[in-house]
């Protein structure tokens, strides 16, 4: 094995250590203090932030959300495909519509059960 | 060059993921730690892929499957704890087990309530 | 493009008519998708029924025309080796399906429990009125036979799988929909979904394990196939250490699925909280599908490093038979006993499958399937003891029931006398066989162990005839219902088989003798 590519990275991590390192012991060190009540208040304008009460929202946003990302990641077998299309010609084209095909059943599952109703 | 140090990283992603479930007790997070379990398979197959003469790129396509694969998973997962939410208003996981007692009041009759606690405590 | 990347790739060659079962199972499950998503609410349930039982049965035949046809003399790998149709494999096809259709027949009945096992809505949440109102009225969701279907599929798929990576698609594609069905039960919803959520988060689990072994053995074989992995395994300088860790994982997730100790803790709370059909799909099919697997793995990838690890799985087995069969005495619950006495006789299979030799895999095919009806039927009466609120599975409201009712409780002495392994049933036989296998392939302890776990086994089995027979009835004692035509069937079939298979084992035995050579 060899180190030596990862030498630069290594370097460059502890770099980055020691700058924050530096300025955030540094700047409160030489930096001048003057307090005052407004500098402690919420920044410049509005009311005060308070906790939003962890209340209950629709399930539709976890329903339309997985919904995406299961449609979402399927696709990602098109990838491939696409790359080596002229290689694979017919015969991978006829199987990714095939795979197409068992997608749209599971959209036309969603669609009729009512899972892309919001309302 | 033999690629020592990805088949590191990926160990120990993996071993996160195992120390997260074993340690958590929060069913979302022992989703995650799982997925990072995942993502640590997907690490060492890109890097196996690299140094291998063999059917050439076939460990990136296999990472493809095993992202489906979790994203498939994660979709029933979260189905199945959103669903033991509703019901129990908490993802932990000790209580699971402790149902019995708290179920519908009707089954809390004697000879079965008498079910737990359960004589092979190690089942738990 | 790079052309010398271009020139690599071949097309595989895929024969759709050795593959010809698993599609059948797949497309009809895709077929009772759109039913589900088309058909009016009252069609969908005789839909699903007829497209369930025709997939299978046209599922059943197809493996018959190929085993007829002599694919199990002469195997062949296709789909660029991705899959092998050989003897096993076909056998196992036609296992998962046999027993796959009694279950369907557990899972279609509707008249015990009025509108059948499972939930109709699983969106209601539990214990409000909705729920009661679920419970009492409305019928079961339909949703159960596709993703029974393709649970069924993917079990098939695993255990004709001729890779690793295939092996893991087909492992998450039967685990999900089962993940699914165990969170489906009408009464006792709490208990279900508890069971869905262990299930899934231990099973994800163990995938996770399954696939980081792939990747182990996918850096020391550079392959995925079982045939390169095995050439691997014997050419020097490589190192081993690679290729044994990677096995230990794979094991993992298949001993997960297997329910061997100590890899079983899922075993009887999902057994307990799932609705009880889908325990029985669970116990029969999911343990064909993963010993399936195993002998796969052991016999094709890993034949020539069998010295290295066959002790410790040996000590796996002994763990199980041992563990299962002394945590079976101390329960107090049917459907945990049942689970526990699943994990004893998976290390029974276990012991079956580490003869390493030409019977051990006749005789684990066989034990399989002898095991499968048993307990389908043993699943199948326990649904029928009920009292108002659902099942009635504790030990003590069995007492008395063979004076209430004696074809019962008869039906249930046969089935437990078979799993206690007395003579004349197929439990005996199916000992019989994977002993005398182990024996012959040298491993004397283990079939020591063994006929000691199964004298242990038996006491908790003979309990619950005692209980049966000789003690008196409480006065609110559970009725027994009356089964229907379907309910009736799988118990018919489960018990005629495990008869069958007691007194004229050779019927079965043979065919499993003449399919047990895998292709390498």
């Amino acid at each position: 094995m060899s180190i030596a590519p990862y030498v630069p990275i290594a370097g460059l991590l502890v770099l980055g250590a020691l700058f924050a390192l530096f300025s955030c012991t540094i700047a409160p060190l030489v930096g001048p203090k003057r307090f005052n009540k407004a500098k402690l208040e919420a920044y410049e304008c509005g009311i005060e932030p308070a906790p939003v009460p962890a209340g209950r929202f629709p399930i539709r946003f976890y329903l339309t959300a997985m919904l995406f990302i299961v449609f979402d990641i399927e696709i990602i077998f098109l990838y491939p495909w696409a790359v080596s299309f002229d290689m694979l010609g017919t015969f991978g084209f006829v199987e990714m519509l095939l795979f197409i095909v068992t997608v749209f059943i599971a959209y036309a599952y969603v669609w009729r059960r009512g899972g892309l109703d919001w309302d | 060059m033999h690629p020592v140090i990805p088949y590191v990283v990926a160990a120990l992603l993996f071993g996160v993921g195992v120390y997260g479930v074993l340690v958590r007790r929060n069913a979302v997070l022992l989703l995650m730690s799982i997925e990072l379990m995942l993502n640590a398979v997907n690490l060492m197959f890109v890097t196996a892929d690299t140094s291998i003469v063999g059917v050439p790129r076939s460990g990136q396509v296999f990472t493809l499957f095993v992202i489906v694969l979790a994203a498939a998973e994660v979709g029933v997962g979260l189905a199945v704890i959103l669903r033991f939410f509703r019901l129990r208003a908490s993802v932990e996981t000790d209580g699971v087990g402790a149902a019995t007692e708290t179920d519908a009041p009707r089954e809390a009759d004697a000879p079965r309530a008498a079910v737990r606690p359960d004589p092979d405590g190690e089942a738990r | 493009m790079n052309p010398v990347l271009a020139a690599d790739i071949t097309l595989p060659h895929i024969n759709y008519g050795a593959i010809a079962p698993i599609l059948i199972l797949l497309g009809m499950a895709c077929v009772g998708v759109l039913a589900e998503a088309f058909l009016p609410r009252t069609l969908r349930y005789p839909v699903q029924v007829l497209v369930s039982l025709v997939a299978q049965v046209a599922g059943l035949a197809t493996i018959i025309g190929l085993a007829l046809s002599n694919y199990a003399k002469k195997p062949t790998l296709t789909a660029g080796d991705a899959l092998a149709v050989d003897g096993p494999g076909l056998f196992l096809q036609g296992a998962v399906l046999v027993l796959g259709i009694v279950a369907t027949l557990l899972i279609a009945e509707r008249s015990v429990e009025r509108g059948g096992a499972f939930v109709a809505q699983a969106a209601v949440t539990a214990g409000s009125e909705a729920d009661a109102e679920q419970a009492r009225r409305q019928p079961s969701q339909t949703e159960i036979f596709p993703l029974s279907l393709f649970a069924l599929g993917g079990m098939m798929l695993f255990v004709s799988a001729n890779d690793l990576l295939t092996m893991f698609v087909a492992l998450e594609v039967f685990s999900l929909p089962l993940y699914l069905m165990c969170a489906l039960a009408r009464r006792r919803r709490l208990l279900s979904q508890e069971a869905a959520v262990k299930y899934f988060l231990l099973g994800a689990f163990s995938s996770a394990f399954f696939v980081y072994g792939i990747a182990m053995l996918y850096g020391f074989a550079g392959s995925v196939k079982f045939h390169d992995i095995a050439v691997a395994a014997i050419s020097s300088g490589k190192s081993d250490l690679l290729m044994f860790i990677g096995l230990a994982m794979l094991a993992i997730g298949l001993l997960f699925k297997a329910a061997a100790v100590p890899f079983h803790v899922w075993t009887p709370d999902v057994y307990q909280g799932a609705p009880t059909p889908v325990t029985a799909l669970m116990a029969s099919c999911t343990k064909v599908a993963a010993f399936g697997g195993i002998l796969r793995i052991f016999y094709v990838a890993f034949l020539d490093s069998r010295w290295d690890w066959r002790p410790v799985i040996g000590v796996i087995a002994v763990l199980t038979m041992v563990i299962g069969a002394i945590l079976a005495v101390t329960q107090t619950d049917i459907k945990r006993l049942l689970a526990y006495s699943s994990i004893a006789n998976a290390g029974y299979v276990l012991t079956g499958v580490l003869a390493m030799q030409k019977d051990g895999i006749s005789s684990s095919l066989f034990y399989l399937v002898t095991y499968g009806f048993t307990v389908l039927a043993a699943f199948g009466l326990v649904t029928l003891v009920r009292d108002q609120d659902g099942e009635a599975t504790h030990l003590s409201r069995w007492a008395g029931l063979g004076r209430k009712a004696p074809v019962l409780a008869g039906v249930f002495t046969f089935l437990m006398l078979s799993f206690a392994g007395i003579p004349l049933t197929s439990g005996f036989t199916g000992k019989f066989a994977v002993f005398s296998a182990a024996l012959g392939g040298g491993q004397t302890t283990l079939v020591i162990f063994g006929v000691l776990s199964s004298v242990l086994l038996a006491f908790p089995y003979l309990r619950v005839v005692v209980l049966m027979y000789l003690q008196e009835p409480a006065a609110d004692a559970p009725t027994v219902a009356v089964p229907g035509a379907l309910t009736s069937a799988a118990l018919a079939i489960g018990a005629i088989v495990t008869l069958l298979l007691g007194v004229w084992p050779s019927v079965l035995l043979d065919v499993a003798n003449s399919a047990a050579q895998f292709v390498g």
